[in-house]
Order: structure tokens, then sequence, then C-alpha cells
């Protein structure tokens, strides 16, 4: 049995630039679909998505482009930056690896962890799934961007208080979380706590004292 | 000496790298600032047995921004010497090699590797990469007819007494078989690697739980002198055992590194995890019991089968609990690995002897169901008064304290030993629990303690902190082994340049690094002490060395706390710019006890009786485990643990389809881990106690045994609430419809 791969992929040049054009042939068929999620990347998703097929392109012509950029005004704890960023890249990785900004954690890069919650425009949102050109004019708060100066917000205080973390890793998420709960008043009950704070992950399972950090600093405990 | 004041160490006191980590400052393997990094993305293999009949990388090298391509085509030069320092590599078997060949091991095997200026280009790359394969069916699924014939290896045996004869002439006969799904480790921080050349020198930023283990581990791969490596691991985001191996990616990383002239991050993908970095092996436990109708168990039958790879022949811990946890006088036991086309999987949490506990405290639950005696009593008519592996007498055993401190917290006598006899609504509610053991690890340590002239401290040892909290533990001891504050003491670790430290993972860096610190700062007091008394000019010439101790920084005799002086005014009379130890841990090789630790947990589930949903109403763990250094952080460990054990219970679950060997939910939305809302109050108690014949300090470790023994505390409160036994893990609703 020999197994080959599927001879359609979408140009990233093409793809990028023209979006989406209904009715061509390049519906990905179910084969291609699979190949090409396997991988499981933002990128393949917007190439789905994106376009004309290049079957039939030599590799070498799909290659002659550059990818699409895009310029982007965004205000990034209180400090307005533009920037050019390549249109594939995702809130998180222009924080992570454009801005130094690595406080906020790439856990799963779906979604489903939380590890990148920041807040854009005050609401939280998982930055992994946000892409950078959409964010123009946006405001956005990072883990960074919390503390005053040397005095931490009273939530980063209320995490160490309660020993609300072990690794560490997914507490940017979970504070930045923990404030945008606070914010839409999901903190009436520790259950209503647990439930709204059920989009972050903790794997060593510090969840009984996230909940006691929120609550001490919702209710100014 | 003179024993010190106490003032850190038992203080429930908060992380030290706490404002690092809520500021988001810490810096874990892929947050480090390489001057000049580009970007490597891993291209995977999508069939699970075969042959690279070809690798088109056409379409991949034109992207803009990709700097190269490395596959087996281009036969990279690796030494792969032997290591046999990596004693935590399976015994048989021999490491993958990366790139080296066109053979298909397994789904997920790394097959190429593309680098480019960034990430995007990297990721699109890979994509674009075109990989043939002549592909054979794979083998993915251990229950299948036809395995375990193919076990090259003989199984592992264990047997005292007679145990046929003692089954057969038991009055009381229970069987069962028990089956743990596969469980990943799924550490929130995905391995990563970041890798640095200078000439000759390789500088690695790993995620490791053993900088030491990856720095040999590398020099044997690249053929190298292990003094020409450095591993760099200040923070690691969770691990549970995946971080103790050096995995192929981590050799991909530093290849590209090597290639391409520039410094390479690699970060794994959440899916690659999944095939890149172990997991806890599914189980099929098979177990016999025979008992007196007064709850003695006679005989004890296992037959274990677990997974492995088709390349190495990975074994744990599981035979230990089914000889010692009990005093059963008669006992088989036979485990076989079953080779699969899979990766190797890897220590778990409490690797072994919690998969153990499932299979046999679920039965003690049936044996006290069928005989009808409390879970709680017959334990304790089955307590060993010595090790009954080799008649040793405990170092310390406090399981059956541990037992009735739990049941009389826990409230165990309002539960109704009949099945389905609590309700709340339409939730049937249930209680159950379990016993643990995990055996104390101890291995060499050391570490450099350095007090300097301005009277702070540095301490270093190249151990790592995954998440329990080593930075705050080791400085509470030295804190007041040196007579300084926590202020003015700093310990660093996760270097592979710093003193050696064993692998951190098996709950041993306590005993070991913490010992090993004990010793240094007992050393530099002492040295500093002796510098004073001899001194002249000291306030504390001529007095006993003996009777001094330091607090504050400042030495001074122990009846007499007005006679004294700082650590400061005595360096500086020197003319001493610093004054420097060197501490070490040898464990004792006292082979004159037996040295373990103990837990019981318990459960509260209610399971609706309509739907089968299970949901945990509450937990409490109580544990014996010698001394606590630093109870707050304990506790946060104890919690987390049975939070871990709420998933390997109820949720977690790898589904591979055995078609093709293809993991369906490697992700973290459809393999469930448990969130907030799963997880109600839970609390965990720490008798209060030592244990010196394990280690000066008198820790017998804490994070594995901690979830050993949660899981089938839940499964028993599943039967107690709903009278259905559930052997398979994890207890879906299916299961209870």
């Amino acid at each position: 049995m020999s197994i080959e791969p599927p001879e359609s992929t979408v140009s990233p040049s093409e793809g990028y630039s023209e979006g989406y054009s209904e009715g061509s042939s390049s519906a990905p068929s179910r084969r291609t679909f699979i190949a090409t999620t396997a991988v499981g990347s933002a990128v393949v998703a917007g190439g789905l998505i994106g376009g004309p097929s290049v079957f039939g392109v030599e590799p070498a012509d799909a290659a002659t482009q550059a990818p699409p950029t895009s310029s982007v005004s965004v205000t990034v704890n209180g400090e307005r930056r533009t920037v050019t960023v390549d249109n594939r890249t995702s809130l998180l990785d222009l924080l992570r690896e454009r801005m130094g900004l690595t406080g906020s954690k790439k856990g799963c890069n779906a979604g489903a962890c939380g590890a990148c919650t920041v807040l854009v425009d005050g609401q939280r949102v998982n930055s992994c799934l946000t892409l950078a050109v959409r964010l123009d004019g946006a405001e956005v708060t990072t883990i960074e961007g919390l503390a005053k100066g040397e005095r931490l917000h009273p939530l980063q205080q209320a995490f160490i208080d309660q020993d609300a973390f072990q690794c560490g890793f997914c507490t940017s998420g979970q504070i930045m979380s923990g404030v945008g709960c606070i914010k839409e008043g999901h903190t009436g009950s520790p259950e209503e706590i647990r439930e709204f704070m059920s989009g972050n992950i903790c794997r060593c399972g510090c969840y009984v004292k996230i909940v006691r950090a929120v609550e001490q600093t919702a209710h100014g405990k | 000496m003179s024993p010190q004041p106490q003032a850190a160490v038992g203080a429930p006191l908060s992380r030290v790298d706490g404002r690092l980590k809520v500021t988001g400052q810490a810096k874990y393997t892929a947050d480090h600032d390489i001057d000049g990094v580009v970007h490597a993305v891993i291209v995977d293999s999508s069939v699970a047995r075969g042959r690279i009949t070809g690798i088109d990388t056409r379409a991949a090298d034109a992207q803009p921004g990709v700097l190269g391509l490395i596959s087996h085509l281009d036969k990279p030069a690796l030494a792969y010497r032997d290591n046999p320092g990596a004693w935590l590599d399976p015994r048989s078997g021999e490491r993958l090699h990366v790139f080296q060949d066109d053979k298909v091991r397994f789904l997920g095997q790394p097959v190429a590797v593309v680098v480019a200026r960034t990430l995007e280009a990297a990721q699109h790359a890979a994509d674009l990469v075109k990989v043939s394969y002549d592909a054979e069916k794979p083998s993915t699924d251990m229950s299948a007819s036809g395995v375990p014939e193919n076990d090259p290896l003989p199984p592992q045996n264990y047997v005292r007494g007679n145990p046929e004869d003692a089954l057969a002439s038991a009055v009381v006969k229970l069987e069962g078989t028990y089956r743990l799904t596969r469980n990943h480790h799924n550490a929130l921080e995905p391995h990563a690697t970041i890798a640095r050349w200078d000439g000759e020198k390789l500088t690695v930023w790993d995620k490791t739980q053993w900088t030491v283990g990856a720095r040999d581990e590398l020099a044997a791969v690249f053929g190298m002198s292990a003094e020409n490596v450095r591993v760099i691991s200040p923070f690691v985001g969770g691990a549970f055992g995946n971080g103790l191996r050096t995995w192929p990616h981590t050799t991909i990383a530093a290849l590209a590194a090597r290639q391409i002239r520039r410094p390479v991050k690699l970060v794994l993908t959440r899916e690659q995890l999944y095939y890149g970095v172990g997991y806890r092996p599914a189980y099929e436990y098979g177990l016999r019991l025979g008992s007196t109708r007064g709850g003695r168990v006679t005989a004890a039958l296992h037959r274990i089968r677990a997974e492995t790879s088709s390349y190495e022949h990975y074994v744990e811990g599981v035979m230990n609990p089914g000889q010692m946890l009990y005093a059963t006088p008669h006992v088989r036991q036979a485990y076989r690995t079953v080779p699969l086309d899979v990766n190797t999987p890897t220590f778990m949490r409490g690797p072994g002897w919690s998969s153990a506990a499932f299979a046999i405290e679920s039965a003690m639950d049936e044996l006290a169901h069928e005989t009808g005696i409390d879970p709680i009593e017959l334990r304790l008519r089955n307590e060993p008064q010595e090790d009954p592996v080799n008649g040793l007498p405990w170092s310390t055993r406090r399981l059956t304290e541990c037992l009735r401190t739990g049941a009389r917290a826990f409230g165990w006598h309002r539960r109704n030993p009949k099945p389905r006899s609590r309700r709340d609504g339409d939730w049937l509610i249930g209680m159950g629990m379990a016993s643990g053991i995990y055996d104390t690890l101890r291995m060499q340590s050391e570490a450099r303690v350095r007090l300097d002239a301005d009277g702070t401290a540095l301490v270093q040892a190249s151990t790592s902190d995954m998440g329990p909290g080593t930075y705050t533990s080791v400085t509470q001891l030295a804190a007041d082994a040196l007579g300084l504050t926590m202020r003015t003491v700093r310990f660093e670790l996760g270097d592979s340049t710093f003193p050696p430290s064993p692998p951190h993972g098996g709950s041993q860096t306590m005993a070991g690094v913490g010992s090993a610190v004990q010793d240094g700062c007992d050393k530099l007091r002492q040295e500093a002490i002796k510098l004073a008394v001899e001194d002249e000019r000291s306030p504390l010439h001529g007095v006993d060395a003996d009777d001094i101790v330091v607090r504050g920084g400042r030495l001074h005799v122990k009846s007499n706390p007005a006679r004294g002086e700082t650590y400061r005014q005595l360096l500086a009379r020197n003319s001493r710019t610093h004054l420097e130890t060197r501490g070490t841990f040898t464990p004792s090789g006292d082979d004159r006890y037996s040295m373990n630790a103990y837990s019981v947990t318990f459960a509260e589930v209610a399971v609706d009786r309509r739907l089968g949903l299970v949901r945990m109403r509450r937990m409490l763990g109580v544990y014996d485990v010698g001394r606590i250094i630093s109870p707050k952080l304990a506790d946060s460990q104890a919690l987390g643990a049975m939070v871990g054990g709420v998933g390997q219970a109820l949720l977690e679950h790898t589904a591979t389809d055995h078609r093709d060997g293809r993991i369906v939910n490697a992700n973290l939305a459809d393999y469930l881990v448990p969130v907030n809302a799963d997880i109600p109050d839970i609390k965990a108690i720490y008798l209060d106690g030592e244990d010196l014949h394990a280690d000066p300090i008198g820790v017998k470790g804490l994070g594995e045994i901690v979830k050993v023994g949660v899981a089938p505390a839940i499964a028993n409160a599943v039967f107690n609430a709903t009278g259905r036994r559930v052997r398979d893990l994890p207890i879906t609703a299916e299961a209870l419809l």
C-alpha cells in the first residue's frame, strides 16, 4: 500500500491576497481536508477557505510572492504601536514574537486552554484565536500591563496569597480571565466563579485556590 | 552543633517566585529572547508504520523566509553514543534516532524539520512538505488478538508462598480485570527547545526536569564532550514526568541550529505532544483475590499487561504495591509489555504505583462489599507489620493513622455501606476511599552555598521546579540553616553548570537537593562560627562553637542573645568577600528499613440516576510523607493531585483510531481534563512527623503519593452511589446508564 499526499494545496500568496472565491475548483476534497488539518495550525485553517487551488501550478510559482502584510495600530498596555504584520499572525504571536511580551502563553493554540487570555477593549479573549490584523484601533491589556509600577493588581496579590498556582504557566491567562470575570460580575458565588473561570485550564489543579483568589478580589476580602 | 531556630521551615509562606509568575516575568523555555533566533517546525509522519518513499520539499523550500529543511535524505551526522547515565530510559530497546533512516515506527514520528525566519513562514512551509510512504497496517490496539505473542521479552515475575493453592482453598474469591486507558500529561507548557551553537559549544534552553540528564544525552547524541553542552531551564510549566527524558525534538532543535548556523527555537504543537513526549501507558490489570470470611487476604494473583513501543520496552513500578501494600502471604505477579506501533510511554505522576492502586484498591472495595466489612476496617485487618517483600521494618508507616484521621475528618461514619441508599433529588450520593503507597527515592545530590560580605546568600543546584515550589522550599531550608531571613537568601536552579542534582521526579527533590543544601548551609554556618570564635576581635571570641546560633544574619550565644555580631561585621573585619561551601547528600544505602510514603484518599460523588453523570462533591486526602518543609505549597500539591485523579477517574481518555494509529483527540478540547467547574472544595491533611531514616531533613517525598489512590477512591464512591462496579477508566456516563 502506498499513500500519496494530496496534490491539491492552496498557495499562500494567492490564498491570502484574493480571499475566498465561491465556486472555484478549490473546494477542499475530504482527502485534502484531512491531510491539511492534520497539522492543525491556524495557517491551514486560513488556507482552507483561502481561495483558488494551485493544483497544477509548479511549486516555484507559488513562492514568488512574499506573504501579504498589513499595518496595524494597536494600543498595548497603554502604549500605541503601529506594526506591519504578516496577515497570518495571531495576536498571541504578535505579543510574544514581535513585542517581547511573553507573559501571555501558548498552551494549545486552539482556544481550548485559556493560557493566552488577554483583554481586548476590556473583554477577555483567547489571543491565539485572534488575528492581529483584526485589531486596528483596539486596546489590548496583557499580564504585563496589570500592575501599577511596583504595586500589583489586587488579583495578582490574591493569587500569591492564596497560592493559586504551581508551575505558573497558566497563571497569566487565569489572572486576565479573572479580571474579566470580576468586571463581568460573575462572582456571585463560588459556583458562579467556577463556571465562568472554566475556560482556563490549570493542569497543576489549583482551581480551589483560583476561586478563592477571585472571590477575595471581587469582594475586597 | 547547636540546632538552628526554625523560622521559615514549616511556616505557611508564599512562593518566592510568586511575583515573577503573576506578572508574566517568569521565563519559560519559549520565552527566552535569544538574539537572532529563527523558528523550526517539525513535519510528522501521517502513517504509523512503513517507509518513507519520498519527500518533496520544493514548495516548502521556495517559501519566502525559509532557511532550510532537514530530513533523513540529508543523512545528518549524529553520533548517538550509548548514554549509560540515562537510567530513566528504558533498559531494553533503543531510543528513537531522528532523521537517520526511512523507517516509520509510529504516527507523528518526526520525518523532517523546516526552519524559517518567522514562525508563520515555518508553519506554512511545514504544511507544504509532501511526504510519501510505503505504509503497512499498524498494530496499536493492546487488546487486539495476536498480541502479545510478538513480545520479545519474557514477563517480569514475582512469587511468594503458594498463591494457586492459597487461592483454591480461600473461602472468599474475587476476580476482576481492570483497564486503565492511556493518559497524557498535558502540562500547560508545551515542550520547547532553543538551541544555539557557539563554535563547539552548545547551549540549550529546554523544558526539562533534569538539566544534567539533558546535557549528557545531547553530548551522547552529538558525540561531544558534556563540558561543551549547557542546558538552561529556570522555569518549567508543569511536566508531571514527561520532562525527565530528553526527547527527539531537543535533538532536532540542536541539529537544525547546527545546520542553519543560527539559534533555533522549536516549540511542539499541542498535537505533537501526544506523539513526542510519552504518556502513562494503558493497562490491563487482572487480579484474583482469596480471602478469609473475616477479610484477611491470603492470596493475590496479578496478571499485568501494559503497552509500549516497538523500539523501547518501557516498564515502571507497577508491581510494587501488590507486594507491599497489604500483608498478603501468597502472591504471584506477571507483568509484560505489549509492543505496538506507538511512541514510547514514560513516567507520569505516581508512575505504575497509581495504576496498580486502581486495580488493588478497587478489588479491596469489592472484597469489603463481599464480606460485609467496612472498607477501612478491612484495610486495618490487612496491615503488614513489616515489609512483606524482604521482612524489613518500616522506617515509618502510619497508614493506620491516616485511615483513622481521615475517617474522622471526612465523616466516614455517615456512609451507608449499602449501595444506592443515599439520594439528593435525582442524584445518587456515594462515598469511597482508597489507600496508597509510594517508595521514598533518594539520590546523590550536591549544592553550592555562598555567603557574601553584604550578608546575603546564594544557593545553587541544577535541579528544576516544575511547580511543586522547589525555589521556595529550598530557600526555607537554607534560610533557617544559615540563620538568615527568606529575603536575604536566593536559590538558583535549572542550569546544568550548577552542582549536579538527580532527576526532578519521583518525589525525590527535597530528599536529595534539600539535604545537600542543608548540608552546605550547615557547613557554611559552622565555618562562620569558627571564624568568629577564633577571632580575637569578635565578641564571640573563645565561646564554644556549639553554643552559638545564627538568627537574622547575626551570630550570637544561644543563651545570651546580646553577645554576638552579624555575618557582615564578621566578614568585613576579616576582609572576606564571601564564604563558600559545597553541600552533598549521599543516601546512606541503609537497607535496614523499608521507606515509603502513604496516603488515604476519600471521595464523595453524586451520580445523576437518569443521565449517568458523575459530579465530585467532596474530597479529602490524608498523608504520611514525613516532614513538611513548606505547608502552603504542600497543600497545593495535594489538591492538584486530587484534581489530576478526577481527570484519570472520570475524564481522561486517549482515543486512538486503530485503523491508522492516529490519536483522534490529540488536543485539549477533546482530551478532557478537569476544569474549574468540575472541582468541588477539597482538603488535604498531612500527619505531623518526620522520617530521619530516609534523609537528614526527614522528608519522604510527596508529589507522587498524593496522586496514588485518588482514582480508585472515586470509583469506589461511584459504586457506593450506584451499585455499579466500573472496572474501566475513565468512568463515563455510558458505563453508568
